[in-house]
């Protein structure tokens, strides 16, 4: 069964994700990918994540298929412009990726290459829109395909965006634009997702939630600063700092088996960004019953 | 070129937006950045076109003059009664301003802007104060250098920074744009005759040149600088640092003196001597002649030669003065004598004794202080105006520095008469020694509130500067008095106090002689009716006749509002504030300048005017129409002709508009 | 409304050394920001450099400069270059005007929000040719959103502000609390996907 299907059939899915390096040393990753193998129904691959180059995610969602893992292909609007949104799209067709999570994109100015130009000619909700005219055979502006690709389309919310009305707005639009399930931003706060989702699961499309490791009490507090969305609660921070350098992997486990435990009744799956820690997600799938 | 940065929306279009609205109110606006050759642009007539058994009622179709400038539009809008939706034809400027000005009403936007840098890589170009093709991208790393002065960013419709593109026609035309040329085929070509090769620097943009905080902290500046005080008002270059620091100096008794006459405003004096006569220092020569009227004084002892007519200063026509030779012995008249107890006497006698001693306003209007001090309405704030606003002129502020216990003094016999609870003693920013200097006896006057505000021209103005102190609006066609205020010069109070603590009257005053030619500027005490020629003289020395064959002007006053002299005989009166030999431009004011609609002069304007229609008005000798923008209102401050992109002058056109209101009544 | 900063200073140092320069000082957007002071203090460091300076308003007036072209003839024709102090467009000009003189930036051109000639506002526009103010209740979508989005917010508002700078409003955010508050929250649940089309910057534009 391939990530839609489990979807449909009511399994618990879980995704995990892979963050390409800088370079072409993409074998220790893939590597990591393997050990998660039977355990993780798909690994999503970043595109440019944080605005930072990296490896592009299209090559390594392809290696990730030829070992025959399921990826999910991220598409960000930051850096291309229509033409080439659509032409990587048929490329991944053609590369046999069918799940396609598309994005906006962090601005540039906020990765390590601050100077390039930002390009958002489409966003996420026209690219999602682009990515259905092309599943029925016609382009952008409304020439015949030649072959037309299959997509299992998906976006992302954020339910600790405020306001949240507007989140929910926008998730919508990309529900009419044709996505098929979604993963959401970090959660910590079990009380605020399952506000969240009593609205948003209205909407009947399958939404994955969101957990990021914690590897430290500072990320957690720069988190909270910094990334919009993310709200790390008391708790969890001063449990960080209570745990000496040794024990800190253990404690961020022990947190995000708490909370994929409290979300198994809230959402039909989970996505985990292990953000440099997928060596540690096994232990988390563990803990939490999986 | 036309600048126009709207266009109408297509007819599907507006339809669509309109369509369930049964009634709108439209504004439009006029438009800015093409030459104003009409009074009337045709997108309102269109809409209304469109909308004809539509369904949609315009209720009113109202123009506006540059419609995004915040300030005046936002009058209109306070004015628009009714909540139907609003209707917005203009740049998205005009509409955004619109939209949030308007809360809770719905605004419709029903133009599209127009695309200015015609480059889909570069969205944005910006054209100067000018109709000229050449556009910027403002990308903050400017490429100019390497190109020879063709920008790559705008003029490549690629944008490209190392070369063409192979793809120019052999013609040297743009692949994408056949009219256009190749920009860097013109690049190429440019350099090749300053026998330059291309750079072989690798040229890559940076994107992230504007730091978003740097913008908006410098927005935030520039309107906060803008709307300092009052509307509109500039800063143009304070020239005062060549004679800030000299102290006043008397400047050498002339062998004759010219005085006029008529040195008020109202009914010039009538003689009370004849030639033949001996005068001495503070003898009256003329008495009013009515209620607004003043007498004239003697500032030498000698002898009348003659009652003729001479070239007055404001008028420059032809006006009887009284012409004395000095015998240089300074004889003072018997009526020269201090008023032994000013305080008890009463409101009456004092009005009567300046009204006795010739005393007039000296910041340049003239009117008579007796008269100003016996307002026909309450008066609560006595306000001593220190601003001397005009560029070069620094004898107000010499004497506030030398003189400051004096000026208080006559300030206190001001307030008294007009039995007014407040007094505010304004000394603009740039003066701080002036400040410090009437600071220093603040405990001996505890009644004065001294303030300094930002400079910027033209505060010194009253209706100006009573805004900015009491945030008080003195009414369209009316004074000061109106909202409770009077506004008095320092040099005006520094004579209260000699008329009544000395018994001497107006017989000299504070002038600044400056220019950059000057040999001897300066802050001069001269006798009322010293010749300019003596003062072009003695500050320029031989070099006046020159430059003023050249064409250099002798303005009397400031350099915004002066007064160009002619005839070097006229002669320094009550209200002459400085004397400046200035360099004529290279590009000068004129009436035949074609207006582009720039908005600069609306933009600052204090008094709300529009004085780009003087223009367009005078023009076409429409005075009428011209008068219609309420030119009475205007107070001549130049500020207009000063911003001018199109160097009208702007001031000529005004006054004849106003002489032909008065001329109508 | 054009406002300049001067150019890095050793670009500017080496033309002032090396070329011997005719220097052009534009004042002329006035009432904005303009640098006068500062280059004023550096060409009187350099003062012996300087072939000459002409102090002109509105540079980008093609008919004015001409007048100060003949007006300092004599000391452009012996320049090795002309340094001019003014944004893109003025330097265009002179250059245009003297097509064989080398002519150089002293400055580099930013810019105000609200188009020259009219005092600097709040808001700005893009000229992009299909406004998109009635769906957005007047803010404009991309001028305030620094990724120029027409379909709603990205996820990184944080407490109202955009993600690329704190003190940027989240345009979004604010667009949203703008319809909420005149009734039309209809424009944004209901709209079609909206696209930009590019192509009207060059067929639409001014010529």
């Amino acid at each position: 069964m391939n990530l839609e299907e489990k979807l449909k059939s009511g399994k618990f899915v879980i995704t995990s994700e892979i963050g390409p390096p800088k370079g072409t040393n993409i074998a220790p990753h893939i590597e990591e990918a393997e050990h998660l193998r039977g355990k993780a129904d798909a690994f999503n691959v970043t595109d440019i994540q944080s605005s930072v180059m990296r490896l592009g995610s299209l090559a390594t969602c392809r290696l990730l298929l030829e070992k025959g893992l399921e990826p999910v292909f991220q598409m960000t609007c930051r850096d291309r412009n229509r033409l080439a949104l659509q032409s990587d799209l048929l490329s991944a067709a053609v590369f046999g990726i069918r799940n396609v999570l598309v994005l906006t994109g962090d601005h540039t100015v906020l990765g390590d290459h601050p100077q390039a130009k930002p390009v958002f000619d489409l966003d996420a909700v026209s690219l999602l829109k682009v990515a259905s005219g092309l599943m029925e055979g016609k382009d952008m502006v409304g020439n015949e395909l030649d072959g037309k690709p299959e997509f299992f389309l998906g976006a992302v919310v954020s339910p600790g965006y405020e306001p949240q009305e507007l989140q929910l707005i926008k998730m919508e639009k990309k529900i009419e634009a044709g996505a098929k399930f979604f993963q959401t931003q970090a959660v910590y706060d079990l009380a605020a997702f399952e506000k969240f989702m009593k609205t948003a699961s209205k909407f009947g499309v399958p939404i994955l939630g969101g957990i990021v490791l914690l590897k430290s009490a500072g990320m957690a507090k720069f988190m909270n600063e910094n990334v919009a969305g993310v709200n790390v609660p008391d708790r969890y921070i001063k449990m960080m700092a209570a745990a000496d350098k040794k024990e800190r992997a253990n404690v961020s486990i022990g947190i995000a088996a708490e909370l994929i435990k409290g979300m198994k009744d809230l959402c039909p799956g989970i996505h985990i960004m292990p953000l440099g820690w997928e060596k540690h997600v096994p232990a988390v799938l563990e803990a939490s019953g999986f | 070129m036309d600048y126009t940065k709207y266009r109408l929306k297509k007819a599907e279009e507006i339809s669509e937006i309109l369509s369930g609205i049964s009634r709108i109110s439209v504004l439009w606006c006029r438009k800015c950045y093409k030459e104003f050759k009409e009074d009337s642009e045709p997108e309102c007539g269109q809409l209304k076109a469109m909308l004809e058994g539509s369904g949609t009622e315009i209720t009113v179709c109202q123009p506006v003059d540059f419609l995004c400038n915040n300030h005046l539009t936002g009058k209109i809008l306070e004015q628009m009664q009714g909540d139907e939706p609003v209707g917005v034809i203009s740049c998205g400027l005009g509409i955004q301003f619109v939209a949030g000005a308007c809360k809770g009403k719905r605004i419709i936007a029903l133009a599209d802007s127009v695309p200015q840098s015609g480059n889909a890589t570069s969205i944005v170009g910006y054209h100067g104060i000018a109709l000229g093709p050449e556009k910027c991208a403002a990308c903050g790393q400017c490429y100019l250098e390497i190109t020879g002065g063709i920008c790559p960013v705008v003029d490549c419709a690629k944008s490209l920074l190392n070369g063409p593109c192979g793809g120019a026609s052999s013609d040297g035309k743009c692949e994408v744009n056949k009219e256009l040329p190749c920009a860097w085929v013109q690049i190429y070509e440019r350099l090749k005759k300053q026998e330059r090769p291309l750079s072989s620097r690798v040229e890559i943009r940076n994107y992230n040149i504007f730091k978003i905080d740097e913008k908006i902290k410098q927005e935030k500046l520039n309107r906060n600088e803008r709307a300092e005080g009052y509307y509109g008002g500039v800063h143009p270059q304070e020239m005062k640092d060549g004679t800030e620091s000299i102290p006043l100096d008397v400047f050498p008794s002339p062998e004759k003196i010219i005085v006029f006459l008529s040195q008020h405003t109202g009914l010039p004096a009538k003689p009370v001597v004849k030639a033949g006569d001996n005068v001495r220092v503070g003898q009256k020569l003329g008495e009013s002649a009515g209620l607004v009227s003043a007498p004239v004084h003697s500032g030498v002892s000698g002898k009348v030669i003659a009652i003729e007519e001479r070239m007055h200063p404001v008028s420059r026509t032809l006006q009887p003065a009284v012409i004395i030779e000095n015998d240089r012995k300074d004889t003072v008249d018997s009526s020269v004598k201090p008023v032994p107890n000013p305080d008890s006497l009463s409101r009456e006698e004092l009005l009567g004794i300046l009204r006795d001693k010739g005393l007039v306003g000296m910041g340049g209007a003239m009117f008579p202080t007796s008269v100003k001090l016996c307002p026909p309405k309450p008066v609560d704030t006595l306000i001593i105006n220190g601003c001397e606003c005009e560029p070069y002129l620094n004898a107000d502020n010499r004497l506030m520095i030398e003189h400051a216990e004096e000026i208080l003094k006559g300030a206190r016999i001001a307030q008294r008469l007009l039995c007014a609870q407040k007094v505010i003693f304004a000394v603009e920013d740039n003066k701080k020694e002036a400040a410090e200097s009437v600071d220093r006896l603040k405990d001996n006057y505890p009644e004065v509130e001294i303030v300094s505000p930002k400079t910027k021209y033209p505060q010194g103005a009253e209706k100006m500067l009573i805004k900015k102190l009491l945030n008080r609006n003195v009414p369209e066609g009316g004074l000061p008095f109106d909202v409770g205020a009077v506004v008095l010069n320092v040099s005006t109070l520094y004579s209260i106090y000699r008329a009544v603590y000395e018994g001497m009257p107006l017989i000299e005053r504070a002038v600044t002689v400056a220019g950059e030619s000057a040999i001897k500027p300066g802050n001069y005490i001269i006798k009322i009716g010293t010749p300019f020629s003596d003062i072009l003289k003695y500050c320029f020395n031989g070099k006046s006749a020159d430059m003023l064959k050249q064409g250099c002007e002798l303005k009397m006053g400031g350099p915004m509002m002066g007064i160009v002299q002619f005839d070097m005989e006229s002669a320094v009166i009550k209200g002459t504030t400085g004397l400046l030999l200035l360099e004529k431009p290279v590009v000068e004011a004129s009436e035949e300048n074609e207006c582009i609609k720039c908005g600069r002069c609306v933009d600052v304007c204090p008094m709300e005017l529009h004085p780009h229609y003087y223009a367009y008005y005078g023009k076409r000798g429409e005075w009428g129409k011209a008068a219609e923008y309420r030119v009475k209102s205007c107070i001549e401050c130049a500020s207009c002709q000063y911003i001018c992109s199109s160097k009208i002058d702007l001031l000529s056109f005004i006054k004849k508009a106003k002489k032909h209101v008065n001329n109508k009544n | 409304m054009l406002i300049t900063k001067i150019k890095d200073r050793q670009e500017v140092l080496e033309t002032l050394k090396d070329k011997n320069p005719f220097v052009f000082k534009c004042f002329g957007c006035r009432e904005v920001s303009f640098p006068e002071a500062e280059i004023d203090n550096l060409l009187q460091e350099y003062r012996d450099c300087v072939k000459g300076i002409a102090r002109i308003d509105y540079l980008c007036r093609e008919e004015f400069t001409g007048r100060y072209l003949k007006a300092f003839a004599g000391e452009i024709s012996s320049a090795k270059s002309i340094l001019v102090f003014s944004c893109g467009v003025g330097v265009q000009v002179v250059s245009k005007l003297l097509e064989g003189k080398i002519v150089l930036p002293g400055c580099d051109t930013h810019y105000l929000n609200g188009f020259q000639g009219v005092t600097a506002q709040n808001a700005d526009c893009e000229q992009c040719g299909q406004c998109w103010l009635n769906l957005t209740g007047g803010i404009c979508p991309l001028t305030a959103c620094s990724k120029s989005l027409l379909n709603g917010p990205c996820g990184g508002t944080k407490d109202g502000k955009c993600e690329v700078n704190p003190e940027m409003d989240c345009g979004w955010a604010l667009i949203y609390e703008r319809l909420k508050s005149i009734g039309r929250m209809d424009s944004l649940k209901k709209s079609a996907v909206n696209v930009r089309d590019y192509n009207l910057i060059i067929k639409g534009a001014t010529k």
